[in-house]
């Protein structure tokens, strides 16, 4: 399992999960519109969920259904940046 | 009167107040503990490559870790050494025991003698001993599966002090090699302790780092050496979290000690440094949760074991939560001022010295305690332009360990 980045970040990307991630596993650049978190990396301790102040960030399994693609949005990110 | 009445708030209790037994317990398998479930991948594959290679090229590292680590040869470790000795035959000439006290404090003066620093005794509950073994000693015709059978009455507890300074430079080798030390300091003590018992002709078994088949903290909490803290710890009135346990299990007849009350209970319900300063988020801000029939704080074992991963070869061992506890301190008058008067002071009346005293504690000692160290040749110090990310492009400001927001309920 793993945390994922929904809709709610695009165009948001405050940032504050970034400095309470233990595995620094956040990861963005300026043209994206939203942030990611590198599957491989992430150790589900689930820190950067109080941290967002928009409620972007959900558990692999508890993801609304509306926001599910966001599972494959963030692996697929890093797939060729590796 | 009034004097007993006090006394009956703040004196040693029949029962742990950091722990309560709610409903039945089953034994626990030593393959579910997390270093088994590491090597069998069940925590991902990174982690279990991380596990047999993390000593790395550095000898000093490999000498004082576990087996397999690096590239290190096995014999050069003694805690893989000891995991093949066999333990020696009970002597058949029995020293009669008239007086379980008097003999159960010459156990504990002949323990410290060996090295401990701390000592207690406590009946061996068959709930705190592993169902199955995950390990064990080939020389003692174990192996991993077998169901154990620990039928002794008494546990010895025994303490084993780590450098209240080394640690403060976690995570660093430095901290790493203080704590690999004192695992292998839990070694010799167990094994001479054990041997002793069996000389004067009852049953013994050392369990020590690497070679155990009892959980030691609750039997740690049971013998009166300390309380039960919100990491999972137990936590000495003067070492705070900083002891590595380890235990000797007999049928020698011996006198029991009693759990205590430091004050542990109220000092956790307030104090959250270490649930603050966990980088992984594993230690709870909330209250106690019933899991296996015991009442108490549960932290997430997942998360803390898979930090490690954070490591990037700097270190191997997180100790940061016991280094945060505020009852680590070094041994000082101030120290025991001020745990000698939370011990004695009644239970609901504890609040009002405790919130003072942390944040003393945070003014003077610092809200994620740290030092910048040099020892041998390895330096703490964060390294400026450490590249934190490798993922082309981006830009976001990954911050250094030490720079982290502390967390906040």
């Amino acid at each position: 399992m793993t945390y994922v980045i929904a809709e709610p970040c695009i165009n948001v990307k405050d940032k504050g999960c970034i400095d309470v991630c233990p595995m620094d596993c956040i990861h963005g650049t300026d043209q994206d519109n939203m942030l990611y978190i590198d599957p491989n990396d992430c150790i589900d301790c689930g820190g950067c969920v109080p941290a967002c102040p928009v409620k972007a960030i959900f558990p692999e399994a508890e993801i609304p259904e509306k926001w599910r693609q966001f599972i494959q949005l963030n692996a697929d990110y890093f797939k060729n940046r590796r | 009167m009034f004097s007993t009445a006090i006394r009956s708030l703040t004196a040693k209790k029949q029962n742990p107040r950091t722990y309560r037994v709610v409903g039945p317990q089953r034994q626990i398998d030593e393959r579910e503990t997390p270093h088994p479930r590491v090597d069998r991948g069940e925590l991902g594959e990174r982690l279990r490559s991380w596990r047999t290679t993390n000593a790395g090229t550095d000898p000093f590292r490999r000498v004082l870790g576990p087996a397999g680590g690096g590239s290190g040869n096995p014999y050069n470790s003694l805690q893989h050494i000891m995991t093949k000795v066999p333990e020696g035959p009970v002597s058949p000439d029995r020293v009669p025991v008239t007086d379980p006290v008097k003999m159960a404090h010459n156990i504990k003066e002949v323990a410290r003698f060996f090295g401990a620093d701390v000592v207690g005794i406590t009946h061996l509950g068959q709930l705190y001993v592993y169902s199955h073994r995950a390990r064990g000693s080939a020389a003692l015709g174990e192996k991993p599966g077998d169901p154990i059978n620990l039928p002794h009455k008494f546990a010895i507890c025994m303490g084993f002090a780590s450098d209240y300074y080394k640690f403060l430079s976690n995570n660093s080798r430095i901290s790493d090699a203080e704590y690999g030390l004192g695992n292998i300091h839990t070694i010799p003590t167990t094994f001479m302790l054990a041997s002793y018992i069996r000389e004067m002709g009852y049953p013994a078994r050392a369990h020590h780092y690497g070679r155990s088949e009892v959980n030691p903290i609750p039997l740690a909490v049971n013998a009166g050496l300390g309380e039960l803290g919100r990491h999972g710890m137990l936590i000495h009135e003067e070492y705070g979290s900083r002891l590595h346990l380890a235990v000797v299990t007999t049928d020698l007849p011996l006198a029991v000690d009693e759990p205590i009350d430091i004050g542990v209970e109220e000092v956790c319900k307030y104090c959250m440094k270490c649930a603050r300063t966990c980088p992984s988020h594993s230690i709870p801000f909330g209250g106690k949760e019933v899991h296996n029939g015991v009442e108490r704080y549960r932290i997430n074992v997942d998360s803390c074991y898979k930090y490690r991963l954070a490591s990037r070869g700097q270190w191997s061992n997180c100790v940061i939560c016991v280094s945060s506890c505020c009852y680590n301190k070094p041994t000082a008058w101030w120290h025991t001022l001020a745990t000698e008067a939370i011990k004695r002071t009644p239970i609901p009346l504890r609040v009002f010295l405790i919130k003072p005293l942390l944040w003393i504690d945070d003014l003077f000692w610092g809200k994620r305690p740290w030092k910048h160290m040099k020892w041998l040749d390895y330096d703490n110090a964060p390294e400026a332009n450490a590249p934190i990310c490798n993922i082309p492009g981006c830009n976001v400001k990954h911050t250094n360990l030490q720079h982290k927001r502390l967390h906040r309920a």
